[in-house]
């Protein structure tokens, strides 16, 4: 019994800590801007092979891999701005939620072609790894799986300090939660709207090295866990991000229960079985209040 | 002593998608001085402080700062010129302190020094805000909420301030000590122009008026004159 608890703990806290710092990422840049970003799971995928391609191809270090990837992830979600979200917006707010969608949903279509392109369809190993186990009694806890947990606390930490204690991550929560009067304080949302997605961008890149380093390389790998974060998003209430980081280790918990107890196949359903649920129950999500975008 | 700036308005036409609300709206407010801006609901009296602030944008006329045209200027930097709006209804950012909401007041100050003092200064205008500093925005009362927003206001160490109905919806005690912080800022020599529904509560306070119908300045001169001119309160402001 203890073992059982112990494995599904250790699963559902690995998974729970990459899932919220995928759910950052995305919520953030919702809080913000009101943009449901369909490439997120894309750019996770655009970390993972630039940590793979400086690493493997180029033979660099791999700390120096993982800050390509964080810093690929940043420059994608620039330039994801400047090319494609400041002209939606310049052209019409009233439908640049509908039309953001749409447009990240064919760029991370397009994304995903050119890695599949660049480095085929075959899984790759990510070169990010951590060899050994932790033996917890008869349970076995692999050490990768803790770095990862460790990792994404750490990154968590961080960004929960940027937003909260300096000038810029406050004006990213203050137009989050009222443009109109960010703007009259005079922050210029335009570049916050950048910097959030640079952020976000970033937040992908560790992700998506973290990600893949339990799974495998796949220009699809993001996907997956891109819904998965979505839906951790929707439970919280979209926007909110210490929701989203609660929601993200509950349900990546029961997610690891039932498919323990009931099989793998069942995880995934058991999570839209909550979130529709919750759909009904409040519609604005467990920690979200209707009209009010939290960060 | 605060730096103060003029504001003046010439001719100014805007609305929003629809038709005009403002119809060539001219004033000044000099420096030093409480400009009050009184009229009945849904006349234009926040709209006229939305296209000062850039909030809506001007078809016709010219808004200057201190002699130059802030038309140019998108809100934000209109807001960086020293033009400090406080919105009717607050707009505080509800999950963030008090202490936060003022320090995003400051947000175009550089100086770490000059926003500390700020803040002091606020907290010893608003003292309310002090005891409530680490709470957060959405669970203050209405009154604390008013007086967050002005502080915030302040904390912007703005050339003009400009108050939108900073009394609406509160209680009779609340309305006071409002008015009364406002007093207080009146003697430290701000500029500021006051969009107000019921021009006694500011008679006393602001230096000229200005009576708002349907988009137009239909009367200007001194408070007093208008409180014993009945046949303009019966007509506009319903006695």
């Amino acid at each position: 019994m203890l073992d059982t608890v112990v494995t599904v703990l250790t699963t559902g806290l690995t998974n729970g800590a990459l899932y919220a710092l995928a759910t950052i990422g995305l919520s953030l840049v919702w809080g913000s801007m009101g943009m449901f970003n369909m490439a997120h799971g894309a750019m996770l995928a655009l970390g993972g092979y630039l940590t793979f391609t400086v690493c493997t191809q180029l033979g660099l270090p791999l700390p120096v891999a993982v800050i390509a990837a964080v810093a690929g992830g940043a420059l994608f979600g620039v330039l994801l701005y400047l090319v494609v979200v400041q002209r939606l917006l310049a052209r019409s707010t009233e439908h640049f939620e509908t039309s953001v969608m749409i447009a990240t949903a064919g760029i991370s279509i397009a994304l995903e072609e050119a890695l599949l392109v660049a480095f085929g369809g075959q899984p790759l190993k990510q070169p990010f790894t951590v060899s050994g186990n932790l033996h917890l009694g008869q349970s076995v806890v692999p050490l990768l799986d803790l770095a990862d947990v460790v990792i994404a606390l750490i990154v968590m930490g961080l960004t929960y300090w940027f937003l909260s204690g300096t000038k810029m991550g406050r004006a990213i929560r203050a137009t989050a939660q009222n443009r109109d009067a960010a703007v009259l304080m005079g922050v210029p949302v335009q570049r916050i709207f950048l910097q959030a997605l640079a952020i976000s961008g970033a937040l992908a890149g560790i992700c998506g090295v973290l990600m893949s380093s339990v799974t495998q390389l796949t220009p699809w790998f993001g996907d997956d866990p891109m819904l998965k974060a979505f839906i951790m998003c929707v439970v919280a209430g979209l926007g909110n991000l210490p929701g989203a980081i609660a929601a993200s280790f509950c349900l990546a918990i029961i997610e690891a229960a039932v498919e323990f107890l009931a099989g793998a196949r069942w995880g995934f359903p058991a999570l839209l079985f909550i979130v529709i649920a919750i759909l009904i129950w409040r519609p604005a999500g467990l920690f979200g209040r209707s009209q009010i975008r939290r960060l | 002593m605060h730096d103060i700036a003029s504001l003046s308005l010439s001719d100014v036409w805007a609305g929003y998608d629809g038709p005009d609300i403002l119809k060539g709206i001219s004033l000044e407010v000099q420096p030093g001085r409480i400009v009050t801006v009184v009229g009945p609901n849904g006349h234009g009296k926040s709209t006229l402080l939305k296209a000062i602030s850039g909030l809506i944008r001007v078809r016709r006329g010219d808004i200057t700062l201190s002699g130059r045209s802030v038309l140019p200027l998108s809100p934000h930097r209109i807001a960086a010129t020293g033009v400090v709006h406080v919105p009717q209804g607050d707009l505080l950012f509800p999950n963030m302190s008090v202490y936060e909401n003022l320090l995003m007041g400051a947000y175009g100050e550089r100086d770490a020094k000059q926003t500390a003092q700020r803040l002091d200064e606020v907290y010893a205008l608003l003292p309310r805000l002090a005891e409530r500093h680490r709470q957060i925005a959405s669970s203050l009362s209405g009154g604390e909420r008013r007086m967050a927003g002005i502080g915030r206001g302040l904390m912007a160490g703005g050339r003009i301030l400009m108050l939108d109905e900073p009394s609406l919806g509160l209680a009779p005690l609340v309305i006071e000590q409002i008015y009364d912080v406002i007093g207080k800022l009146r003697a430290q020599g701000r500029t500021i122009l006051l969009v107000e529904e019921n021009p006694a509560r500011v008679a006393d306070l602001c230096d000229d008026m200005h009576l708002l119908d349907d988009g137009h300045i239909v009367w200007s001169g001194p408070p007093h004159e208008l409180m014993g001119r009945d046949e303009l309160l019966a007509a506009y402001l319903g006695g």
